[in-house]
C-alpha cells in the first residue's frame, strides 16, 4: 500500500511540475555526456542481481552489466544506493539519470518513467519450506495459502490483480514486505506459507537454504527486465538500447547470466 | 566476509547517523526556541500560528516530509539526500522542541516574570535574565528524550539513499543472508550512541542544577 | 509641610463583571507608613499592583511625585525603578544567589559595573542582616531570610516608595519577627511605605495611618489611635476586634 502511496505522491508532484513546465529541458543524455558521468540508482539487497561482496562493494548481474554500459557510453559510473521503493521516483524527479534494479515493465511505472529494451528475461517462482503440505500445479493454486511478496514488485501486482481482486485470495492472507529477505524470514517462521518472487534471486535463496524448494516457476508477471529511464527522453533511450543490443549480439549478457545464475 | 569486516561495514554508517543528528538537533533547537518564545510571549495571533506549525509538523510522518523535501522541493534547489534528510528531520524536531521549550517557559512561574518587572527590568530583560535561565534547566530532561529520538529517527534518511547504519545493515544482511546479525549489530550501535548522549546530558543537568537544602 | 509622594484619585479596577474596587482616593506623604487592612479578597493586593503599574486600572489616575504614571505613553519600566515591591511569596529569582538577586537590577537596569553593583548589593544585604548569606541560593534560605533578601533587592534600587503585599503571610510564626523588625527599622529610617498586612501589632506600633478597605471601598482611615480606640464605623470596630483577637494570639505565640 505504501508503495502505491509513494507512486501516487510522485505522480502528483511530477504532474504538478510538468504542468508548469514549458519546454522539455535538455536531454539527460546531453547532461551525462557533458559531465562525463552517469548516476545510476540501485538497491543492492537483491542477490544475484545486485548485492554486496565480502569487501562491501557492489556486485551482481545488473552491476556488471551497467558498468559495461557506462564504459561504452564513455562516461564514469556513479552508483547511488536507495531502497527499491524510492528508485522510480528518483529517476522521475531527476535525482538519478537512470536505474537498474531488476525492474520489470509495469504500466503504473510507465506513466512517470520510460523503460529500455529488455536486457534479460526472468521468471516468477513460488517457493515454500519443507513443512509445506499443499500443492501448486497452476499459479492460481497459491490463492489457497498465506502468501508473501515484496511490495511494489510486479509479483505484487500479479497477486493483487489475479488473485485478490477476483476474490480468490483474501486480502488478509497476502503479506507485503519491503524487502525479499523480510518475506523469506516470515516464510521460515511460518507466518506465510508461500512466497512469490523473481525466480533468479529465489534460486539463490534456495541454494543457501536446503529447507526451501521451488514449487512452480514460469513467466507470469515477469518476463523481460529493463533499465528505468527518465520519462520522454528519446535520445537517452536510443543510446542505451543501442548498447544493450550490442552486448546481446556479442554474447556478453549471456556470459554474465552464466556467471551469476547457474549453480 | 569475516565478522570484523561485517561489523565495520555497518559501523561506518555511524558518521552519517551522527551527521544527520548534528544538523537536525541544533537547527530544531534554534527554531524551536525562537518559536516557543513567540508562542508564549508573542500575543494571541502569534500563538495561533505557532500552534498551527506545531500541529502540522507533529502530524506529518517524518518520512513523508523527507520525500516531499527530497523529490519535490529539490526540483528547484538541488539538495543532496543527506541535506534533505537532515533538514526535514530538523523541521519536524523543531515542532517537538518548540513544545518542550514552551512547556519549560510556562513551568517557570509567571510570578517570576512579575517580580522581575517589579525591580524595573523590561519584559525582554525579564525573559532573558530570569525566565530563560530557569527554563533551560527544566528543559534538559525532555530534551534529552528528543535527542534520543532524533538519533534513532536519523535512520529514516535511508529512504533517500544515505548510507547510514540501518541502510548498511539492510544491504549487508540481504547480501550475506545474515540478517539477524546485521540488525543486532545496528541495534547495538544505536544503543551505544543513545546511551552516551543521555549520560552526557545527565551530567550537564547535574552541573547546571541550582543548589538547595531539601 | 510633608509632600505627597503618591496620589491616587478615583481609581477603579474591574475584572470582567466583577468590580474589584472603585472610586478610591488615597494620598501618601513622604515618610509615611500606610498600613492597609481588610478582609481577604477586597482588592488590597490589586490596589498595590496598580501603584507600580503591574496591573492597569480601568479608571482614575495615579501620580508619583509630579508625574502622572497612569498617563498614556509612560515608561512603565522607568517608573518601577522608583517603586519597590515585596511579595507575599518572596519571588526571589531561584537561579541566582542572594547577592545575584540583589545585583540584577543594578547591573541590568541601572547599568552599574559589576564591582559597584556587588558593593551596593552587599550593603543592602547587610542592612537586612544577611551579608553572610550572600552566596546562598533561595533554596538554601529560610522563608524569613528569603523575604529579607527580597526586601534588600527592592531597596537596592533606591526607591521613593516601598510596597509590601502581605509580606509575612507566608511565613512560619517564628520567622515573622525578623522581617517585621527590618520593616520597622525601614520606617524609622524615613522610607515611605505602603503595607498590606494582617499584623496588627506592626500596624499599631509603626503605622502613621491605617486604611480599612472592604468590598472595594475604603471604609475608614486614620491614625492607629483613632482606628483602634475611636473608630467612626461599627464595621471598623468589628473587624479590628476580630483580627486583633486572632492575630494577637499568633503574636503571643511568636514571642
Amino acid at each position: 500500500m505504501k508503495r502505491y502511496l509513494l507512486l501516487a505522491v510522485a505522480l502528483i508532484l511530477v504532474g504538478a511540475m510538468l504542468v508548469g513546465c514549458v519546454a522539455k529541458p535538455t536531454s539527460v543524455l546531453d547532461k551525462i555526456q557533458k559531465a562525463k558521468k552517469v548516476s545510476v540508482g540501485t538497491s543492492a539487497d537483491y542477490p544475484p542481481y545486485e548485492y554486496l561482496d565480502d569487501a562491501g562493494n557492489k556486485t551482481g548481474f545488473d552491476i556488471e552489466l551497467m558498468a559495461e554500459i557506462a564504459k561504452r557510453m564513455g562516461v564514469e559510473l556513479e552508483w547511488v544506493d536507495m531502497p527499491f521503493d524510492s528508485l522510480v521516483a528518483a529517476v522521475s524527479s531527476g535525482k538519478l539519470d537512470m536505474s537498474i534494479s531488476c525492474f520489470n515493465y509495469d504500466e503504473e511505472r510507465d506513466k512517470i518513467v520510460d523503460f529500455s529494451e529488455a536486457y534479460y528475461t526472468t521468471e516468477d517462482a513460488f517457493v515454500v519450506t519443507s513443512a509445506f503440505t499443499g500443492t501448486i500445479t497452476v499459479p492460481e493454486d497459491a490463492a489457497n495459502y498465506k502468501v508473501g511478496v515484496q511490495s511494489g514488485t510486479v509479483q505484487d501486482g500479479w497477486l493483487t490483480e489475479m488473485l485478490v481482486t477476483p476474490g480468490l485470495l483474501p486480502e488478509a492472507n497476502l503479506s507485503r514486505y519491503e524487502r525479499v529477505d523480510q518475506a523469506a524470514l516470515d516464510l521460515a517462521n511460518g507466518r506465510i506459507e508461500v512466497m512469490m518472487g523473481d525466480y533468479v534471486p529465489i534460486q539463490a535463496l534456495v541454494a543457501q537454504n536446503p529447507d526451501l524448494q521451488v514449487l512452480y516457476h514460469g513467466v507470469l508477471s515477469t518476463g523481460p527486465i529493463n533499465i528505468v529511464l527518465p520519462d520522454g527522453d528519446t535520445t537517452l533511450k536510443a543510446e542505451v538500447d543501442r548498447i544493450i543490443k550490442e552486448l546481446q549480439a556479442e554474447g556478453f549478457i549471456e556470459q554474465l547470466a552464466v556467471k551469476y545464475f547457474s549453480e | 566476509m569475516d565478522f570484523g569486516q561485517f561489523i565495520s561495514y555497518i559501523a561506518s554508517g555511524t558518521v552519517y547517523t551522527v551527521g544527520v543528528t548534528l544538523i537536525a538537533l541544533p537547527s530544531g533547537l534554534l527554531i524551536g526556541t525562537i518559536l516557543a518564545l513567540l508562542y508564549v510571549y508573542g500575543g494571541k495571533v502569534a500563538a495561533r500560528v505557532m500552534n498551527l506549525y506545531s500541529t502540522i509538523f507533529r502530524g506529518i510522518p517524518p518520512l513523508v516530509l523527507l520525500f516531499i523535501l527530497f523529490f519535490a522541493v529539490s526540483k528547484g534547489i538541488n539538495l543532496s539526500a543527506f541535506l534533505a534528510g537532515s533538514l526535514s528531520l530538523g523541521m519536524v524536531s523543531s515542532a517537538y522542541q518548540m513544545e518542550i521549550v514552551r512547556g519549560a517557559l510556562l513551568s517557570v512561574s509567571g510570578d517570576q516574570l512579575m517580580a522581575a518587572r517589579a525591580v524595573g527590568l523590561s519584559r525582554l530583560q525579564a525573559i532573558r535574565y530570569v525566565v530563560l535561565p530557569q527554563a533551560v534547566r527544566l528543559a534538559i530532561p525532555p530534551w534529552s528524550n528528543e535527542a534520543a529520538i532524533i538519533i534513532k529517527d536519523s535512520s529514516l534518511v535511508y529512504a533517500l539513499g544515505v548510507q547510514e547504519i540501518l541502510r548498511r545493515a539492510q544491504l549487508i544482511g540481504a547480501s550475506s543472508q545474515r540478517y539477524l546479525l546485521a540488525y543486532l549489530s545496528a541495534a547495538v550501535i544505536y544503543f551505544l550512541l543513545v546511551y552516551a548522549t543521555t549520560r552526557l546530558l545527565n551530567l550537564l543537568e547535574q552541573k547546571l542544577s541550582i543548589p538547595s537544602n531539601p | 509641610m510633608p509632600e505627597p509622594i503618591l496620589t491616587i484619585k478615583n481609581l477603579t479596577k474591574t475584572y470582567g463583571q466583577n468590580v474589584i474596587f472603585q472610586h478610591l482616593d488615597l494620598t501618601v506623604n513622604e515618610g509615611d507608613t500606610i498600613v492597609i487592612i481588610g478582609p481577604s479578597g477586597t482588592g488590597k493586593s490589586t490596589l498595590l499592583r496598580c501603584m507600580n503599574l503591574l496591573t492597569r486600572p480601568n479608571e482614575g489616575q495615579i501620580w508619583l511625585d509630579d508625574l502622572e504614571i497612569t498617563a498614556k505613553g509612560t515608561d512603565e519600566d522607568q517608573v518601577r525603578q522608583h517603586i519597590g515591591m515585596v511579595f507575599q511569596n518572596f519571588l526571589l529569582f531561584n537561579h541566582l544567589t542572594a547577592l545575584g538577586n540583589v545585583k540584577l537590577g543594578l547591573t541590568k537596569v541601572r547599568h552599574m559595573s559589576d564591582e559597584a553593583a556587588t558593593d551596593k548589593a552587599l550593603e543592602e544585604l547587610s542592612r537586612v542582616g544577611l551579608a553572610d548569606r550572600a552566596d546562598h541560593y533561595p533554596g538554601q534560605l529560610s522563608g524569613g531570610q528569603q523575604q529579607r533578601v527580597a526586601i534588600a533587592r527592592a531597596l537596592a534600587m533606591d526607591p521613593r516608595v516601598m510596597l509590601f503585599d502581605e509580606p509575612t503571610s507566608a511565613l512560619d510564626p517564628e520567622l515573622i519577627g525578623e522581617v517585621l523588625e527590618v520593616m520597622r527599622q525601614l520606617a524609622l529610617d524615613g522610607m515611605t511605605m505602603i503595607v498590606v498586612t494582617h499584623e496588627m501589632g506592626f500596624a499599631r506600633e509603626v503605622a502613621d495611618r491605617i486604611v480599612f478597605m472592604e468590598k472595594g471601598y475604603i471604609v475608614e482611615e486614620g491614625s492607629p489611635d483613632e482606628m483602634f480606640n475611636h473608630p467612626k464605623f461599627d464595621r471598623t470596630r468589628e473587624f479590628l476586634w476580630k483580627i486583633t483577637e486572632l492575630y494577637g494570639k499568633k503574636e503571643k505565640e511568636a514571642k
